[in-house]
């Protein structure tokens, strides 16, 4: 197939095109907080829930591990930021570390049965691990720690506005975010503050997650993970060790998905199993629903999965009202008594497996080509220029 | 002594409802090999019907059939028109596929009937309760050996016995049986000998979700109300009965399921310390894990040899 523009891997053009990519990145990162108001809330939670279902990503798209319970490990996260904060009164910021070993010892220990149980199987011990674990939060004899069904509110009044905000649990300490000196926000009481920094830390939590993500699927770890994907018994055989392998993935996995638990828990001031939907079964769903629609098995697909997700359904969130749809769609929507988001993303999902079984990501890894196509380095020819550019398809 | 027998026979008929979800995802398995999660959904969507033709004045009893007509459809288009199409790829987006079948569900019975519990007199509903199958007024009581069992709770567990005698006549006892277990033991070879397996198939299906339609009425009537949630746990009650009494055996599902429903309600009426109410899912979760870890074949299920 001939493709429309040909660019060699480290030539000008291909600098050029890289650097224009994340010139557009960069801008779109730093107008959002800006424009504040909805669009950064919104941006939030697609941060977070991108998030997750990075996390979901590893053990499900690069591992082939079916997991339906992850919200639980979103959870722990949550849990242990708002245990942290309002019985203990720690800073928030130690609760990440915490948060993530935590999520990676229970992952560990969600591994072993993994690598024994199979398939849908092991899918139906996860969906049931994700509908238990809220009823775990409600259970009495852990109602010293939890809180029960009620959850941990805020305990300070003043706070309740303001949330886990970074030290106002403690009354009157850190109003102010500083480093060194260099304060960006301004009074962390101002909605318009508090919505800037929120972004910023779920900004640099998605980020961390991708890159540990990266860093795992490009080592020698992530190979093994494709191995046993696509067969378990070769991959043992040419000597990954799968128990090890396993415990690993799941762990990492569990620990990440925590990170924008503790985000959740951060921004909404309070835990409670039913204030926070994404540490539900539902939760777990829709990661599901955002990875697979994305890009199971690669490192974007989550990324524009949970964009596209979070945008749609906060842009139909009012179409229960039929005075909200835009005319156009009217005669389509109106007679559905609840926002249409969640029929929409099924129907895409179930429309996508027979056309484009690998998502966005997938099905633009597969026609990009006939646009651009970014014509690999010989191997052995570093520095020097090839001779001839290689044609056909790679 | 009493506490005993109430909680016997309160656990026998939700275990009845398990028994029913199980058999489901049992027919469906022995078929085609595939875990149904959609199983749940689909009862709930026929359930809904259910009491929309109690809306329009249809009695209790037509209504079922009714809604086991529906629930039939649901199951044989599924299976027609999404499952088989796309099992040919791989077993993954068989999951992903039957996922999105529950989510759309789910999302359709929200989008016609709205979010809240029915029937609601704020939304205008005639009757008063989801319809029971058997008589539910305080006063429907039996005394057996001095202690009061509702009719209701024996209506139900009678209704499960005889609907599980049936299924097994059909199995044991007609053609379409032989055609049905000749496709589970073999399908490639039941094809050979001239046995037309996609209609077997598709009868498997809506079949299965008939029968679930049956356990999503007696569950919403043991609620006495219908809601968006409310096969969610019982999905997994469900699968926790299948996964004990083996995935490919129906007569272990209904064992499996009374088992559970028994089991959960001793455990949350006796240990109410540490199960209770709150915790009665966790029963269910347990008994997944340790039968898959310790007899992945369950009770009476026939153990998978794995070709290498």
């Amino acid at each position: 197939m001939k493709s429309l523009i040909t660019i060699r891997q480290g030539s000008a053009a291909n600098w050029a095109l890289r650097l224009a990519v994340t010139a557009i990145v960069v801008l779109v990162v730093l107008w959002v907080p800006r424009q504040g108001g909805g669009l950064i809330t919104t941006t939030i939670e697609a941060l977070t829930l991108m998030s997750a279902a990075m996390a979901l990503n590893l053990v499900l798209g690069y591992a082939g591990q079916i997991s339906i319970g992850h919200s639980a490990f979103l959870g722990v996260g949550a849990y242990t930021t708002g245990i942290m904060v309002s019985r203990w009164g720690l800073s928030p910021w130690v609760t990440f570390p915490v948060a993530f070993v935590i999520a990676f010892v229970v992952g560990v220990i969600v591994s072993f049965p993994a690598s024994r149980i199979k398939g849908v199987y092991l899918a139906l011990v996860t969906l049931a691990l994700g509908l238990v674990f809220p009823y775990l939060l409600t259970w009495k004899k852990l109602a010293w720690l939890t809180g029960g069904g009620a959850g941990l509110p805020n305990a300070d009044s003043e706070v309740a506005t303001t949330g886990f905000d970074i030290g106002l649990a403690k009354k009157g300490k850190m109003q102010f975010f500083e480093v060194f000196g260099w304060d960006p926000f301004g009074d962390l009481r101002k909605p318009e503050a508090k919505a800037a920094f929120w972004y910023w830390i779920a900004l640099v939590v998605a980020v961390v997650v991708y890159v540990v993500c990266r860093g795992i699927v490009k080592s020698r770890v992530g190979r093994s993970l494709v191995a046993i994907r696509d067969n378990e018994t070769a991959a043992a055989v040419m000597g990954v060790d799968l128990v090890r392998t396993k415990a690993l993935v799941f762990g990492v996995s569990a620990g990440l998905c925590a990170l924008p638990g503790c985000v959740i828990a951060i921004k909404t001031g309070g835990v409670s199993p039913e204030g926070i939907l994404s540490l539900t079964v539902r939760g777990a769903i829709t990661f599901l629903i955002v990875m697979v629609i994305g890009g199971a098995g690669s490192l974007w697909g989550p990324v524009l999965g949970a964009l596209l997700y979070t945008f749609v359904t906060d842009k139909t969130g009012e179409w229960a009202d039929d005075a909200a749809i835009p005319g156009v769609l009217r005669p389509i929507f109106s007679w559905a008594q609840i926002p249409p988001a969640d029929g929409m993303f099924a129907i895409l999902l179930i429309v996508l497996m027979f056309v484009a079984p690998h998502g966005i990501a997938g099905t633009w890894r597969q026609y990009s080509h006939r646009v651009v196509r970014i014509v690999p380095r010989p191997a052995g020819a570093v520095g020097s220029a090839p001779t001839a550019a290689p044609s056909g398809p790679h | 002594m009493e506490d005993f027998l109430q909680r016997l026979v309160d656990g026998l008929s939700y275990g009845s409802v398990y028994a029913l979800i199980a058999l489901g995802l049992v027919i469906i398995y022995r078929g085609t090999g595939h875990l149904n999660f959609a199983q749940g959904e689909m009862a709930l969507f026929s359930t809904y019907c259910v009491y929309q033709f109690g809306e329009w004045g249809i009695p209790v009893w037509i209504a079922l059939v009714l809604g086991m007509g529906v629930g039939f459809a649901v199951g044989a288009v599924s299976e027609v028109a999404l499952v088989r199409p796309i099992s040919k790829k791989s077993p993954f987006a068989v999951f992903v596929v039957t996922l999105g079948l529950f989510t759309f569900l789910n999302w359709l019975d929200g989008a016609i009937w709205g979010g809240q519990q029915l029937p609601s007199s704020a939304m205008g509903s005639t009757q008063l309760r989801f319809p029971s199958l058997f008589p539910a007024e305080a006063d429907a009581l039996w005394n057996v050996f001095g202690v009061a069992i509702r009719q209701e709770r024996v209506g139900i567990l009678a209704m499960v016995l005889v609907i599980s005698g049936l299924l097994y006549l059909l199995f044991n006892r007609t053609t379409f049986g032989l055609a049905m277990r000749a496709v589970a033991s073999n399908t490639e070879s039941a094809k050979l000998v001239g046995i037309r397996t996609n209609v077997v198939l598709m009868v498997s299906w809506g079949l299965a979700a008939a029968i679930g339609t049956v356990g999503g009425v007696v569950m919403a009537g043991l609620n006495s109300n219908v809601n968006l949630g409310l096969m969610f746990t019982v999905f997994i009650y469900g699968s926790a009965a299948a996964t004990l009494g083996g995935f490919d055996s129906p007569g272990g599902a209904v064992v499996g399921g009374l088992i559970i429903g028994v089991v959960e309600n001793m455990a949350a009426g006796y240990v109410q310390d540490w199960i209770g109410q709150e915790m009665k899912l966790a029963v269910a979760f347990l008994v997944i894990l340790g039968v898959l870890l310790v007899r992945p074949s369950g009770l009476f299920g026939t153990a998978k040899v794995e070709r290498v």
